[in-house]
């Protein structure tokens, strides 16, 4: 555990340097629900419908805010794979007296605290401005899932950036899939209302899963059963995630 | 006790077309703790290969390797916890300050703030870092980065310290603080590993070198055994006004390795320091001695003077 608290001591070091950096890092998910979130509110002021029920565009979406702040975080914290490669301290730390999974574990530890305190904003906003009905009884289940969202997507895009050297190559990679995934999944529009094949697709999307879980956990929406193997299927992912991304690092010099 | 042991080291690339690169080829040495160790070679020998293998970071294709007793395979972790590691590509945190580097060092290698603040002072000191210990690296120039990132191997103490080329870069005064540092850390018990082009500085700091080329080692054994394979050889460049016929002659008398004449300037090649010094003050008697240069055999020409001498063998 020391040796992960290390990591996460530095993390928060070089975090701390650029403020600018920090702000965008917990406002970003915010402006997301804020100004897309609304402005589709309004367009599709009937809602969306959810296993027959109706709910607001705002409610829905809250969720797809969540899980695409994750994925957000887990990009950030693996790209700077790339800048601590640049500066050559990168493949000092492998030499330091700790696991190759420490490291990868005080990483994914510190975009978790970050995590936490851009969760506690944009569920505020939620709340507050937006009058979102949250289930504040579920919410220490939703900061795990918070958690386990930035985990999963952490630990797999640390796999393509341990593989690839090029910075570019991994952003355009990255970017991508990023795009890729967001439309294949139940981030912006719920899987009752796309074609047959999307939807299939879509169900076969780690991205979907945690949304899903995220949306029953703060709305309540989505069936327990479904909920239930999608939290599976998600804790699988991470789990095999993590372990590909221990074996990429140690390939990594 | 043996601090560090390399047995058959063999480590292979894959190339881009499929083949293989043998980037070290059947490697072997050992260092005693408390010595320091010169691993010396041309570009491109595989000293950093070695490296990079004693302290982790590359498996081995074959071979053994122990630090402190423990495999570097089976036991990476354990290998890490006895060393730390100077590597030749610089690595410093560009955008925290000097101390918070050393802050970030001290933690990864179980220190508490306390400790690394009482030990900063040292390190600080020996390398001058006073004045920019509040500076980000971003800001300092290439020489000091590297004095950064240096020092940090005087804040903790692990058994075994690698160098890989840990001078590159510092100016004279810094190297010279280098040199006094790590024969230091040897003193009180630690042992160090080191790589260097020249073979200067590994005559004054190690007690044993292993010279290696194309990954395999062509001379080794402690520096005395090295000395007596009368490597060193000492060049002289001697610019005149003008050259009188008698001094040819009086300079083939010290027997030199090599003496070519080309207008007004001479070039004497010999193996002994005092050679050298004695031909340059017969070169002042003249009192037509207008340019004068003395400089020590490069790594390089060890290695064509160590060829030749293993194909005179096999010619024999
Ligand atoms: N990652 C790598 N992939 C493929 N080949 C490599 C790699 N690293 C080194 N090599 C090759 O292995 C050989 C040994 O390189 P190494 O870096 O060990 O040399 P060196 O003795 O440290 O040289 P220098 O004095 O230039 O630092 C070289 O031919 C080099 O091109
Ligand atoms: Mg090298």
């Amino acid at each position: 555990m020391r040796n992960v608290l290390a990591v996460v001591y530095r993390d928060a070091l070089i975090r701390l340097t650029s403020l600018t950096w920090l702000f965008f890092d917990m406002a970003v998910p915010l402006l997301y629900l804020l100004m897309f979130g609304v402005g589709f509110n309004k367009a599709v002021g009937m809602g969306v419908t959810m296993g027959g029920a109706a709910v607001s565009y705002n409610d829905f979406f809250l969720a797809g805010v969540l899980s695409m702040s994750c994925f957000g975080s887990a990009i950030n914290q693996s790209y700077g794979f790339f800048v601590d490669r640049d500066n050559g301290i990168f493949y000092e730390f492998l030499t330091y007296p700790m696991t190759r999974g420490e490291f990868l574990l005080g990483k994914m530890l510190f975009q978790c605290i970050m995590a936490l305190a851009q969760t506690a904003l944009t569920l505020t906003a939620a709340v507050l401005l937006l009058d979102i009905p949250v289930n504040l009884t579920l919410l220490p289940l939703t900061v795990l899932a918070v958690m386990a969202g930035i985990a999963g997507w952490f630990f797999a895009l640390s796999i393509v950036a341990f593989r690839v050297r090029r910075n570019d190559t991994f952003n355009t990679l990255i970017n991508v899939a990023y795009f890729v995934l967001m439309f294949i999944s139940s981030m912006f529009y719920p899987l009752d209302a796309v074609p047959l094949w999307l939807k299939y697709l879509s169900y076969a999307n780690p991205l979907t899963w945690h949304t899903d879980v995220l949306r029953y956990l703060t709305v309540g929406a989505g069936s327990l059963p479904v909920i239930a193997l999608e939290s599976a299927g998600f804790l699988l992912f991470l789990v095999i995630s993590f372990l590909f991304a221990q074996q990429a690092l140690k390939k990594a010099a | 006790m043996i601090a560090v042991s390399v047995q058959n080291l063999v480590k292979e690339y894959p190339r881009p077309d499929g083949t293989t690169l043998r980037a070290v080829d059947d490697i072997s040495f050992s260092v005693e703790q408390g010595r320091i160790f010169g691993l010396l070679g041309p570009n491109g020998a595989g000293k950093s290969t070695t490296i990079k293998v004693l302290t982790t970071l590359l498996p081995p294709t074959a071979g053994t390797v122990l630090v402190n007793g423990f495999d570097a395979v089976a036991q990476p972790l354990q290998v890490r916890n006895s060393l730390c590691v100077v590597l030749q590509e610089n690595a410093v945190e560009m955008f925290l300050t000097v101390r918070h580097n050393f802050l970030t060092f001290g933690r990864f290698h179980g220190l508490s703030s306390a400790a690394i603040e009482r030990r900063m002072g040292r390190a600080v000191e020996l390398f001058g870092l006073h004045e920019v210990l509040h500076q980000k690296p971003i800001d300092l120039s290439g020489g000091v980065k590297r004095r950064v990132q240096v020092a940090k191997m005087f804040l903790v103490d692990k058994p075994v310290v690698i160098l890989d080329e840990a001078t590159t870069g510092m100016d004279t005064f810094n190297k010279r603080a280098t040199v006094n540092a790590i024969r230091e850390e040897a003193r009180s018990g630690r042992t160090i590993i080191l790589t260097t082009h020249m073979l200067e500085e590994a005559e004054e700091l190690c007690d044993s070198i292993a010279i290696i080329n194309h990954g395999r080692i062509v001379a080794g054994g402690t520096m005395d055994d090295v000395k007596k394979m009368g490597l060193q050889m000492f060049y002289l460049t001697l610019k005149f006004n003008e050259i009188g016929k008698e001094l040819q002659e009086l300079v083939q008398k010290f027997a030199p390795v090599k003496l070519d004449i080309v207008d007004n300037e001479v070039n004497v090649t010999v193996r002994e320091h005092h050679t050298a010094l004695d031909i340059l003050s017969l070169a002042r008697s003249t009192g037509a001695l207008k340019h004068f240069e003395i400089t020590t055999a490069s790594l390089e020409d060890v290695f064509v003077e160590l060829i030749d001498r293993k194909r005179a063998a096999e010619g024999r």
